[in-house]
């Protein structure tokens, strides 16, 4: 049995694509969209490795649940009520968009590289598994980009998702044996976060009118 | 080493976590039977806690759910601190959360809603902590500590002003963050275990220990990292503490007095677990441990310094005072882990004490800014000697417990050849105490603040502090007879040192 590794390799450069718009886009709803497109392909991504794993396909199951399903429409929800449209970040979209991509491509040249280094099993030989720990790693640090540069609070949230997705699709090939309830129980902690998350938001938005980070300056030092 | 299969691994946490549950379903019925389910909930947990104590100070090890919950002498250690601190604040908070001024912020109603809420997270709270420290799997640890941050992430918010929600904002955020680095430090810990152990026996953080040796070493470099920053940023270790300030001061106080109290030494248990199993291979960790705590310690007392509001005063405290402990932790000989965790149940005691002392003079004065309180000690004697003693205890001065865990720190420093460690410990120390004795004359003796001068402040009633009084009570007998904790302490090391010298 070997990995569909064509499938595999586009699922991959196209779920970096979709973080960099998820962070990037300023229509909110949109922005949702992006990172619902990529929960898609990691529950397609996880498909597919199941092919030589079979009980990944609890885990896939698990992740269309919880990321293709709860959470973008947590996030729609909430967007509702807190409105559509972005407060720019400090970073304008030009030079973010640069920045983006040279992070994505250190991040996935470095891990595809050194794979060994962080999952020394014989599993990791094989292109697949580095290529998936490679975009899982990727995803990860562009995830901390948007949660550390947007300066909305939902953008920040969607950044957490994408944090949290990183480091869930690792797992694969980090921890292929791992018991499904125990993914499931990660899964929907991250879940439950993301929802108090969003609720505490639309709090902000009641108290301070808008969901503008930069206003959270009540308490400093 | 005997093991033994016990039921009270789970009652445990169970417990406070069902009555929080049902809290939840039927406590808007009657705030009596609210109060009866929180009653049960501690009382259960605190009595599963000693037993369990009495059980493996021996040096015996129960489990429960094959060998998925284990508790040695560390692990009931910790579930009598966490137990005992949340039974005297679940005490206090029963009259405190009926302040007058919260009733007038907010209306009587919406408080009666959002106390039944209260009550069942603060319950649930307890139980998520309480089972962080009896699992043994490395990934459900990762589950309950998430779950503690969950529970607590609407009581921060609880007051559901700008304040409040901002602290609950960063709160959530940051430590979701930072856990979901101690997530990937835990699965790389089972990933690099599972050649060497069979598929779900990786998990268990027992045998784990026994191959950490057979870790390639940069495997082993970035787990730590990862562990470090991950249960670091719960546990309040600065560079990464931002969000304790702002969480602990805008928290209702008993919540306050858990979370600076017990939560981040359930953090710190949990990266002393982790993390010393590294010891024997990996000693330069211990070093880096050593280097942070010194670090947390001297940046947590100075901001403490220029702080006006005492609750944020306090919580800076915490974060240098959980410097000493992961120094102590950091040193990996017998008398810095036994020290660590001495600081721990002392600081668990002194601290709880100091929020609860200024709850009280909320309560009372309706002031927590130092700039606008004063003179208080003539209406409020009680408070004043309590805080006076939660004072001494928390800055290492005798008779009380905190001299007695901070000399052991100092002594395990000396020993191990880390002078430059003891001196900055025992300087921090200087500095809490000047930090702590400014804020207690500013607030109970000298002048009353100009414009202010109350003239209906007077002592809180003695539900509220009964519990201050038992903990001062304590902190005074541990000062003078510290061996009266040695048998749980000494087995409770035993469990973590390996480099035992």
């Amino acid at each position: 049995m070997h990995y569909n590794t064509n499938l595999i390799s586009t699922l991959t450069l196209l779920m970096i694509f979709t973080s960099v718009l998820a962070i990037e886009l300023k229509s909110l709803r949109t922005a949702v969209g992006a990172y619902l497109v990529q929960a898609l392909m990691i529950v397609g991504l996880l498909f597919a490795y199941s092919v030589v794993n079979p009980p990944l396909i609890i885990w896939a199951l698990t992740a269309l649940a919880t990321k293709a399903i709860i959470t973008p429409l947590l996030l729609w929800h909430t967007i509702k009520r807190t409105g559509d449209e972005e407060t720019p970040a400090i970073i304008g979209f030009g030079p973010s968009v640069v920045i983006a991509t040279i992070i994505m491509l250190v991040f996935y040249k470095l891990t595809h590289q050194h794979a060994t280094f962080l999952a020394p099993t014989s599993g990791a030989q094989d292109p697949a598994i580095r290529t998936n720990l490679a975009v899982a790693l990727t995803v990860f640090v562009l995830g901390l980009y948007g949660i550390l540069t947007r300066r909305d609070a939902i953008k920040t949230v969607i950044g957490l998702c994408l944090l949290e997705n990183g480091v869930h699709l690792s797992l694969v090939s980090l921890a292929p044996t791992m018991r499904e309830t125990a993914l499931a129980g990660i899964a929907t902690e991250v879940v439950i976060t993301v929802a108090l998350l969003l609720y505490i938001v639309t709090g902000i938005q009641e108290k301070f009118g808008s969901t503008d980070t930069f206003q959270l300056s009540e308490l400093h030092w | 080493m005997s093991e033994i299969t016990s039921q009270l691994p789970w009652i445990v946490f169970i417990v406070p976590a069902g009555t929080g549950v049902l809290i939840y379903l039927v406590g808007r019925k009657s705030s009596l039977l609210r109060g009866i389910l929180t009653a049960i909930g501690v009382i259960v947990a605190f009595g599963a806690g000693i037993a369990m104590s009495v059980s493996t100070y021996r040096g015996a090890i129960l489990s429960a759910w094959g060998n998925e919950l284990r508790v040695d002498a560390l692990s009931a250690f910790m579930t009598v601190v966490i137990a005992g601190i949340s039974l005297v604040a679940a005490g206090y908070s029963l009259k405190y959360m009926k302040l007058q001024a919260l009733q007038d912020r907010v209306g009587p109603e919406v408080i009666e809603r959002r106390l039944n809420w209260f009550y069942a997270l603060f319950m649930i709270f307890v139980g998520t902590m309480l089972w962080g420290v009896v699992t043994n799997n490395v990934i459900m640890l990762y589950v309950a500590v998430e779950a503690t941050t969950i529970a607590s992430g609407l009581l921060v918010a609880f007051y559901w002003d700008r304040r409040g929600l901002e602290a609950s904002y960063k709160y959530l955020m940051l430590l979701t963050v930072g856990i979901t680095f101690a997530l990937f430090g835990c699965v790389l810990l089972y990933s690099a275990s599972s050649p060497h152990l069979e598929g779900v026996n990786a998990l268990l953080i027992s045998n784990i220990k026994g191959v950490a040796g057979l870790f390639p070493r940069s495997i082993a470099i970035m787990a730590m990292a990862f562990l470090i920053v991950g249960f670091g940023t719960k546990a309040g270790i600065a560079p990464f503490h931002p969000w304790l300030p702002d969480a602990h001061a805008e928290a209702p106080t008993p919540v306050s007095a858990l979370l600076s109290g017990v939560m981040l030494k359930m953090a710190a248990y949990a990266l002393a677990r982790t993390v010393t199993i590294f010891y024997t291979d990996f000693s330069p960790v211990t070093v880096f441990l050593i280097t942070l705590g010194a670090f947390t310690m001297v940046l947590g007392i100075a901001m403490a310094l220029v702080q006006d509001d005492l609750k944020r005063l306090l919580a800076y405290s915490s974060v240098s005072q959980m410097g000493y402990v992961i120094m102590g932790i950091g040193f990996g000989t017998y008398l810095g882990v036994y020290g660590g965790l001495f600081h721990i149940i002392n600081h668990a005691i002194c601290k709880a004490l100091l929020f609860m002392c200024v709850g009280a003079v909320i309560y009372a004065a309706g002031s927590r800014q130092i700039s606008e309180l004063g003179g208080l000690s003539r209406r409020m004697p009680v408070t004043s000697a309590c805080f006076f003693i939660g004072v001494l205890g928390i800055s290492g001065m005798p008779p009380m417990n905190g001299f007695m865990s901070k000399i052991t720190i100092f002594m395990a420093g000396a020993q191990a050849g880390y002078w430059w460690a003891t001196m900055i410990a025992m300087f921090t120390g200087i500095l809490t105490l000047v930090a702590l004795s400014h804020a207690a004359w500013a607030v109970f003796w000298g002048h009353p603040a100009k414009g202010n001068s109350r003239n209906d402040t007077k002592e809180v009633p003695a539900a509220i502090w009964s519990g201050m009084v038992v903990l001062a009570a304590l902190t005074i007998f541990l000062g003078v007879y510290p061996q009266s904790l040695y048998p749980l302490l000494n087995a409770a090391t035993k469990a973590l040192a390996p480099l035992m010298h």
